[in-house]
């Protein structure tokens, strides 16, 4: 079995308009134009991004049940950098050359800023032992994404159709066809199937 | 005596449950790393792909909060079709829900929230599950869109209303089922009284 590892592009990208990285019932994931990019490869191909610009995160975290719903949405800017593991397909045709304007807009004075500060995010990612690998036919694999938080650590979104897990300070939502699960400082929800569980902590 | 073994029915039945839901998930993993072995067997390449991962992420998240659940069975709350029952270690103190410090500004923003009767036909329609503004509008057709929409917002404010950020829909929350069920309660409560 032949196995690659995910490597850092040298090359850099801005966004040529608004785009919409993930988008389903429960969120949605969205880059503004002039947003900058830095490929991440597997072997020769694009299999992830680090972004750095001004986009959106949404994610209703919310468990709805015979007794009422439980949780409230999750809404945060994203103004860090952040990583995106997946199908690139879609981005890829939507991502233009930088100038050196682009990236003064974005607070860099070069081009090694940016790379520099990527490569941190990337090796903060990858060296916790997350070895994601991709098969090569083209079926849907799902998205990784991990955004840094204010406490210096990241926040982890994993989306494959209807799964979906979000661990963040605070907050691990997972939903699971139907399986739902909401851990919160204050309690536990966990929802199966319509029967329903709620754990104070 | 009663509720005693009440009590230890229920708990029985929350232990029954988690058993079945942890042999349930060994099941699926079981499936699961059969279907990859199965995979890896024709040898068609790279395997173990993000989607597996996702899959063994969210079974491993679900299986360590099934323990979690089990472990803190005895003092969990759980609620089911028939109502709440509050489960506590022996001898762990009891806190009285009268005895819980409530401010006054915030019991008078949930009964004020309480207090109208379109909020209340808001929360009344809420009640037979989620539904989009056009829903709400169409049921209450008395009410203008900008009224409507700042009913919503002083019942989202006091927390009986929570709205889904992606497809907008407006949901009653926990707490808001337990209100409107008590605004209504004690309503029927005076009206015997007053008959009486």
């Amino acid at each position: 079995m032949m196995w690659q590892d995910y490597q850092l592009d040298n090359t850099t990208l801005k966004a040529n308009e608004v785009i919409r990285l993930w988008g389903a019932d429960k969120g949605v994931i969205e880059i503004g134009k002039d947003t900058l990019a830095i490929p991440i490869r597997l072997g020769d191909q694009r299999r992830g991004y680090i972004f750095h610009g001004h986009g959106k995160l949404i994610l209703d975290t919310i468990v709805e049940t015979e007794e009422g719903a439980i949780g409230k949405p999750v809404e945060k800017e994203i103004n860090e950098p952040f990583l995106m593991l997946g199908d690139t397909e879609k981005v890829q045709k939507r991502l233009t050359t930088t100038s050196k304007e682009d990236l003064t807009k974005m607070g860099y004075e070069n081009q090694q800023e940016f790379v520099a500060k990527a490569e941190d995010l990337y090796h903060r990612f990858f060296e916790r032992g997350r070895t994601f690998r991709h098969r090569r036919s083209g079926e849907d694999h799902g998205l990784v994404f991990a955004f840094q938080n204010k406490a210096s650590k990241l926040d982890i979104l994993v989306v494959k159709g209807s799964k979906l897990v979000y661990k963040a300070t605070g907050i691990v939502f997972v939903a699971n066809e139907n399986k739902v699960v909401l851990k919160s400082p204050k309690e536990v929800v966990l929802s199966r199937s319509g029967k329903l569980f709620v754990i104070k902590t | 005596m009663k509720l005693r073994m009440v009590k230890i029915k229920l708990s029985e039945d929350l232990k029954e449950e988690m058993k079945k839901l942890r042999e349930e998930i060994e099941s699926l993993k079981e499936k699961l790393r059969e279907a990859t072995e199965e995979k890896l067997r024709r040898g068609r390449g790279i395997y173990i792909d993000i989607g597996n991962r996702v899959h063994d992420y969210v079974e491993d998240v679900m299986e360590g909060v099934a323990e979690g659940i089990h472990g803190e069975l005895e003092k969990s709350i759980f609620i089911g079709p028939r109502g709440v029952r509050i489960f506590r270690r022996k001898g762990e103190p009891y806190e009285r829900e009268d005895e819980v410090e409530v401010s006054f500004p915030r019991v008078a923003e949930v009964m004020s929230a309480l207090g109208q009767e379109h909020r209340l036909r808001i929360l009344n329609e809420l009640m037979s599950g989620g539904k989009y503004i056009n829903e709400l509008q169409e049921k209450l057709s008395e009410i203008t869109a900008s009224t409507l929409s700042s009913h919503l917002k002083v019942l989202e404010d006091a927390g009986l209303v929570v709205q889904e950020k992606v497809r907008g829909r407006y949901l009653i929350t926990m707490p808001g089922r337990t209100a409107y069920k008590m605004a209504r309660r004690v309503t029927r409560f005076l009206e015997r009284r007053n008959q009486e």
